[in-house]
């Protein structure tokens, strides 16, 4: 019979995926570790953002804000989990790389090499277009490649998502500055039919103070490219960084990983109002970086041309009551910082040197554009990213990449300009208190960081990646939202039993059962005692589990299975490496133990108890989460009262109800599970056939 | 809703063990509902009785139906089309005995066993525990005994209880059994109606039960208009 459908109803997307830019399936990708598919996730993520590796490290995460998971306790740390995923597949990685021959005439040139040109240039190499992208500076990247310090993202890491780029056939030209080096009008000569400029904001803004053209005054965006470059930037021994936002924060401790002991970072905006990410604010502290909040400089102090401090006023507001930048001062509060050393860090502008000779309009520093259709100015011609649309994360860059190459698709395919207005992702909504409450705590796993000490003296990365144990656990706190019950109405028999054994009160009966999507934790209990198979859950069906088993124990041309041959049902939530994770027919062949991992085995209904015999097993295992570690309340004793059942039937039917037996994980997976298998084959064998 | 539980397998198996392809049909009413014979339970009795026919090498075809009752025509036209549509030898129907009377009427020629042993019409007391609550006698007397029934729910449907076996308020067939009439006396304490009960309630006329032969309920509007045509 036709179990109840999953895919109505579901309108709502997991918030995690809702709240990233680039939208991608996050629960998909944690459920796929959880099953040892790192492979799959790995998949996943390159689809929704080529530049998954460069995420894994720096990624901002909205993800993590928005996880459901915040309101039991913390979120779950999705970064590092993409992290995992990368790698944990490198090798997969290099050998799925292979070149995709042009299939379209048209050749497309972009402009930039950060993560939104070459997000483009990956999704139209992809769509056969022969695409080449020019940089102008000597290392690819945009600012991944220059403004980023290796300590939060090595050079190998952003290189590995860009070799992944240009292994599709995409040709990068470094040290070739369009408008200078070449024009938009030569690209044209060369074949061109559609240009993308993706430039970003390159160049650092300065400050119009008294003393700013001083000796020892130097800016962000080239001091970083001199630590990029491995040059040392010969710093004074104190060293003021003027600005409050992330490239100020890696300005300063840059300069703390060249010696400096003394480096203060001078903010306009107060603690809370600074614009960079607070964990990179408190991991500068940790570092020893003093930050001077609500200040704003007023004058450079040179002596024969020299830097030798500067003079600071007090910033008494940033902005005004539109929100809008609109500093105010009181001039008679002023703090003096004697230094050698002034990095302006206040922000970046473009650099628009590409659009000589254009028709590209520009609008204040910035390329005049349409937000929807992504065209400049001049037909045929294209923007995305910071050069468009001012500072943003580098996944909103991936954004703009995928959709300058939809843009560019449509209007190399048409002539005609494609119109995306933003859309979002409708989000699933908040979890009620009450249930989450009534959701089993676990303790995120975060690796630590190495010590401030250890960190200020190299640009080794600071931070690890999860051992395989660690991404298992950490994977299992997933809350797997959008996956819970759903109730197929024409089955319903409204007979209450998923409200009466629902262990989060969330299940309730009008006419038919219903299970509100934002309560529900996809436990599965209802599903497992429904009466009449009309509960369904996305992740999990005895169908399926049903068509696993048949694959699994298909001999094949193997010979035949070992005897007794056992199905064992496992928590998928307690192993610690995927080897025990994946099953294959051959395994079973040699082992006589076909496993099957059910994400929390409480959810297995009688039916999947017997259908094992079914299938020719001679018995079944059913090894559940270690004693009083399972994640949802009740389902321990319900699966030891669907077990008694089950073997009351195989008593009933004379082949007795010995043939099942239920283990609880002892220690780990890996320690426990094979003894429970040998104990249950030998008992088993005393039985026969 | 009528309550009924499932016979034991070894019924069930020598019932269709002769016939080579067997129907198993669930019913989406009352039977989902006690457990017995839902759409669920008929997939955990096909696959308990596949596995027992294939311990004894025994080829047995068995399909799984459920439709939403078996006690009306339009819901059993899908069965009988299945059973004639892909050759059923028979059919174990999990229905209460109307379903089954309701399905066999329906197939001329392919037998229709009951899977299982229909009880009573009942209550659900707690999850899992079903109490029998009406006797369907034909002619309720509810209003007379605090809306307890003592024909469904005492032992010997005595009209004017209790009788000498009731004991600290259980009936002396099982201590399970609550005696009737004592619920029906701490009811009609609490209606402040107890006096009622000081009027006999008369010998009764049970033609309106099983005593006066098979009945019917008939609602004129109803009818189709050719049936009632065909009766005049």
């Amino acid at each position: 019979m036709a179990e109840a459908s999953v895919t109505e109803n579901v309108v709502a997307a997991a918030p995690c995926t809702a709240a990233c830019p680039v939208q991608t399936d996050t629960r998909q990708y944690v459920e796929f570790i959880t099953q040892g598919k790192y492979e799959e996730a790995l998949e996943l993520l390159l689809d929704a953002n080529p530049f998954s590796s460069v995420c894994g490290r720096i990624c901002h995460h909205p993800c993590e804000q928005q996880c459901r998971r915040s309101k039991v306790d913390a979120p779950v740390g999705l970064r590092q989990l993409k992290r995992f995923v990368v790698e944990s597949t490198r090798e997969y990685r290099l050998s799925r790389r292979k070149p995709i021959a042009p299939t379209r005439k048209e050749r497309i040139a972009v402009i930039g090499s950060g993560p939104g040109g070459l997000t483009a240039a990956h999704d139209l190499a992809r769509l056969g277009f022969k695409v080449v992208v020019y940089e102008k500076w000597h290392t690819p990247g945009g600012m991944l490649g220059t403004a980023i310090p290796r300590y939060r993202l090595p050079y190998e890491v952003l290189e590995e998502d860009i070799d992944d780029i240009l292994s599709l056939g995409v040709e990068l030209r470094t040290g070739c500055e369009i408008g200078r080096d070449l024009r938009i009008e030569d690209l044209r000569r060369e074949g061109c039919k559609a240009i993308l400029i993706a430039t970003g904001l390159s160049e650092s803004r300065t400050l119009g103070v008294p003393g700013i053209d001083s000796t020892g005054v130097l800016l962000a965006i080239p001091f970083l490219r001199t630590v990029r470059l491995g040059e040392n930037p010969l710093l004074g021994d104190r060293v003021v960084v003027i600005g409050g936002g992330n490239v100020a924060i890696d300005v300063a401790r840059c300069a703390r990983r060249f010696g400096v002991e003394k480096v203060s970072l001078v903010s306009l905006e107060s603690r809370q109002e600074m614009p960079a990410w607070e964990w990179e604010i408190e991991e500068a502290i940790q570092e020893g970086i003093e930050v001077q909040n609500s200040w704003g400089p007023r004058t450079v102090f040179a002596e024969n041309g020299t830097v030798r401090g500067i003079e600071l006023k007090r910033c008494t507001s940033v902005f005004d009551e539109a929100g809008r930048f609109s500093p105010r001062f009181d001039e008679g509060d002023v703090l003096t910082l004697l230094s050698d050393t002034i990095i302006i860090a206040i922000g970046q502008r473009s650099d628009l040197t590409c659009i000589e000779g254009s028709a590209v309009k520009v609008a204040g520093d910035r390329l005049e554009y349409d937000p929807e259709t992504l065209a400049t100015t001049e037909t045929g011609i294209f923007a995305c990213g910071e050069v468009v649309t001012g500072p943003g994360a580098a996944v909103e860059a991936v954004r703009e990449g995928h959709r300058a190459a939809k843009a560019m698709l449509h209007y190399l395919d048409t002539g005609e300009f494609l119109r995306q207005p933003p859309s979002e992702l409708l989000a699933l909504g908040e979890m009620p208190l009450e249930t989450a409450e009534k959701v089993r705590r676990r303790a995120p796993v975060i690796p630590e960081l190495i010590s401030p000490e250890r960190r200020v003296r190299d640009f080794s990365e600071i931070e690890r990646g999860f051992t395989e144990a660690e991404a298992l656990a950490e994977a299992k706190r997933c809350l797997a939202c959008t996956t819970g019950a759903l109730v197929d109405e024409a089955k319903c028999a409204a007979c209450l039993t998923c409200v009466r054994i629902c262990p989060f009160g969330v299940a309730t009966v009008e006419r038919t059962a219903a299970m509100p999507q934002e309560q529900c934790l996809a436990c599965g209990l209802c599903a497992a005692e429904c009466p009449a198979a009309a509960i369904a859950l996305k992740r999990f069906g005895t169908n399926q589990m049903r068509r696993e088993l048949e694959g699994l124990l298909a001999t094949g041309d193997e010979p035949k299975h070992l005897r007794p041959l056992i199905v064992s049902y496992c928590c998928l939530f307690e192993v610690t490496s995927r080897r025990l994770v994946r099953a294959e027919p051959s395994d079973v062949a040699r082992t006589g133990v076909a496993r099957v991992m059910v994400p929390c085995v409480a959810r297995l209904s009688v039916l999947d108890m017997l259908t094992p015999f079914e299938l020719g097993a001679d018995g079944v295992v059913i090894i559940s989460c270690m004693e009083g570690d399972c994640l949802y309340p009740t389902a321990e004793e319900r699966l030891s009262s669907r077990v008694r059942k089950a073997k009351s039937i195989l008593d009933e039917i004379g082949l007795g109800g010995e043939r099942i037996d239920h283990w609880k994980t002892e220690t780990s997976a890996e320690v426990s599970w094979s003894a429970f298998w040998e104990i249950s084959k030998r008992k088993l064998r005393t039985l026969g056939g | 809703m009528i309550v009924g539980e499932r016979k034991p397998f070894r019924e069930l198996k020598g019932f269709i063990e002769d016939y080579r392809k067997v129907m198993i049909v669930g019913c989406g009413t009352c039977a989902t509902v006690c457990f017995a014979g839902g759409e669920s339970e008929v997939r955990v009795v096909a696959s308990a009785l596949r596995i027992a026919f294939l311990r004894e090498g025994k080829e047995r075809e068995i399909i799984e139906d459920c439709v939403t009752r078996q006690c009306e025509p339009e819901f059993v036209e899908t069965v009988v089309q299945k059973v004639n549509d892909q050759n059923v030898e028979a059919v174990l129907s999990l229905a209460c005995g109307v379903g089954v009377n309701f399905v066999a009427g329906k197939l001329d020629d392919v037998p229709v066993f009951p899977g299982i042993n229909t009880k009573f019409f009942g209550a659900t007391v707690e999850p899992g525990v079903w109490v029998e609550m009406c006797a369907g006698c034909g002619n309720c007397i509810l209003h007379l005994t605090g809306g307890i029934c003592p024909v469904a729910r005492c032992s010997k449907s005595i009209l004017n209880g209790p009788c000498g076996g009731s004991s600290d308020g259980k009936c002396e067939v099982s201590p399970e059994v609550d005696c009737a009439w004592t619920l029906i006396i701490q009811r009609m304490k609490k209606l402040g109606t107890l006096d009622h009960l000081s009027q006999i309630i008369e010998p009764r006329d049970w033609s309106t039960s099983r005593h006066g032969g098979p009945r019917r309920v008939v609602h004129e509007e109803l009818k189709s208009v050719d049936a009632a045509n065909q009766q005049g």
